[in-house]
């Protein structure tokens, strides 16, 4: 059986408490969400705080609310809620997707977004999807508060631009443009407790139904350090028509643009040409969602 | 330091000074010597000590037992009652889908979830509301049809 080593546990009943906490500490203090990755990393030994944060008794933290025709969700929001959420699938079927690829349905009872954020994992489910579409976390430390925008808030695998003693509160998306469309797609050895050998998630807008594409968008998953936008496989789409033709040839640059490892779940060269294979699948299935839509919902 | 803890388990109210590094699983077994929640890989990966945590079937070996603070929690000794086992402990016994034990409490507490959200579950959704429970003897063909006839079972 793996137990835990010992720490102190507390639940502030204000942000303002929990900040001083968790700054007095620095790295000494961690807050706990749903610790589906927290504890077992506690587990193992690899990181070994003195002092776990609930924010379990602060407000606020759990909501789904609509924000400026767009979306913001509570860092504490779990997997499943937002997995079961009627108004992300209908806003962001994309994000409603990557949820549902988490882990388990005992791992998404517990997991909250936030923590699928803040451990900057690089085969992380939800991140590929909410860079699609724009999202943009607040962060909150004893100082002033800042948003930043989740395309620049990974660093490396496991780390990103929180500084300790800050904490991540809440994920905002902005509205989906009219005919836009998205999907995320992740390969792995089976289909539930799985980290993505490769995963991809795409978002094309249209600027009418027969038009050209004016804003696509690639993210590639557990193929670098951190999940990447494919900027010259995007640059490829955007003023072209789009045809079966021209996603196959964005499919074979976005292949070019990661730089995966070759670890026990897969080679290398096979994360590359999977790579390919998921872009293009998931562009025809963005294009044909984009068709089917006139307004709201990626 | 001990933090005390009140929660109601299998609709018995307890209250216990538990170590903040202390699990729900130890707190269940350990505390309250209720040992049907079984510990496997203690890190989430197999299930067997799956429990319903207000409403939901979680992994208790990933939930501190302070965290379980003011939630509603059922094992697998909550899930029969007076009138006799549940469908879905029938079925399993009835239908060959137990072999070893040791997943059993997971699998009966997660298809009994699957049954009250979505009583009538196509084949596809019970393997999915099942996805976090692993079996290493069955090969689960039986656990699915079990599964499947205890949800006809319930209809009539």
């Amino acid at each position: 059986m793996l137990l835990l080593p010992k720490f102190d546990y507390e639940e502030p009943k204000s942000m303002r408490e929990a900040l001083a906490m968790l700054s007095e500490l620095k790295e000494n203090a961690k807050v706990i969400a749903g610790g589906t990755d927290l504890l077992v990393n506690m587990k193992k030994g690899t990181v070994k705080p003195t002092r776990l944060v609930s924010l379990k008794k602060i407000g606020g933290l759990r909501e789904i609310a609509r924000e400026d025709a767009g979306l913001s969700i509570g860092s504490h929001a779990t997997i499943s809620e937002i997995a079961d959420s009627a108004l992300v699938a209908s806003l962001f079927p994309v994000l409603a997707r990557s949820a549902s690829c988490l882990g388990s349905p005992l791992i998404r009872n517990r997991a909250t977004i936030g923590g699928n954020i803040v451990t900057a994992r690089p085969a992380a489910d939800l991140p590929p999807a909410l860079m699609v579409l724009g999202a943009e976390v607040q962060l909150k430390g004893k100082g002033k508060g800042r948003t930043v925008s989740l395309d620049s808030f990974f660093t490396g695998p496991g780390s990103s631009v929180m500084k300790a003693g800050e904490v991540l509160t809440k994920i905002s998306i902005p509205p989906v443009p009219s005919f836009t469309g998205g999907d995320y797609i992740k390969l792995g050895h089976r289909a539930a407790l799985e980290i993505a050998i490769v995963a991809v998630a795409s978002r094309l807008t249209l600027d009418r139904p027969d038009g050209v594409i004016v804003d696509a968008r690639i993210v590639l998953s557990s193929v670098a350090p951190t999940a990447v936008h494919a900027p010259l496989a995007e640059k490829a789409l955007t003023g072209q028509r789009p045809s079966e033709e021209l996603f196959a040839r964005a499919a074979s640059i976005a292949a070019t643009e990661c730089s995966p490892i070759t670890d026990m779940r897969g080679g290398a060269n096979y994360r590359c040409d999977m790579v390919g294979i998921l872009t293009r699948r998931t562009l025809l299935k963005a294009f044909h969602d984009a068709l089917g839509m006139k307004e709201g919902g990626a | 330091m001990k933090k005390l803890i009140t929660l109601t388990v299998n609709d018995s109210a307890y209250e216990v000074a538990v170590a903040p590094n202390r699990t729900l699983t130890q707190l269940l077994r350990d505390d309250l010597n209720l040992l049907g929640t079984k510990e496997g890989c203690g890190v989430g990966d197999c299930g067997a000590c799956t429990v319903i945590m207000d409403g939901k079937p979680v992994n208790s070996c990933l939930v501190l037992a302070v965290q379980a603070d003011g939630s509603d929690i059922t094992t697998i000794e909550g899930v029969a009652t007076s009138a006799g086992l549940h469908p879905v402990q029938q079925t399993f016994v009835g239908m060959g889908a137990i072999q070893c034990g040791f997943c059993t409490p997971g699998m009966v507490l997660s298809a009994t979830r699957l049954l009250e959200k979505n009583p009538h579950p196509t084949e596809h959704e019970v393997r999915q509301a099942l996805s976090g429970n692993l079996c290493r003897c069955t090969g689960y063909q039986k656990i699915v049809e079990a599964v499947q006839e205890a949800s006809r079972r319930m209809k009539k």
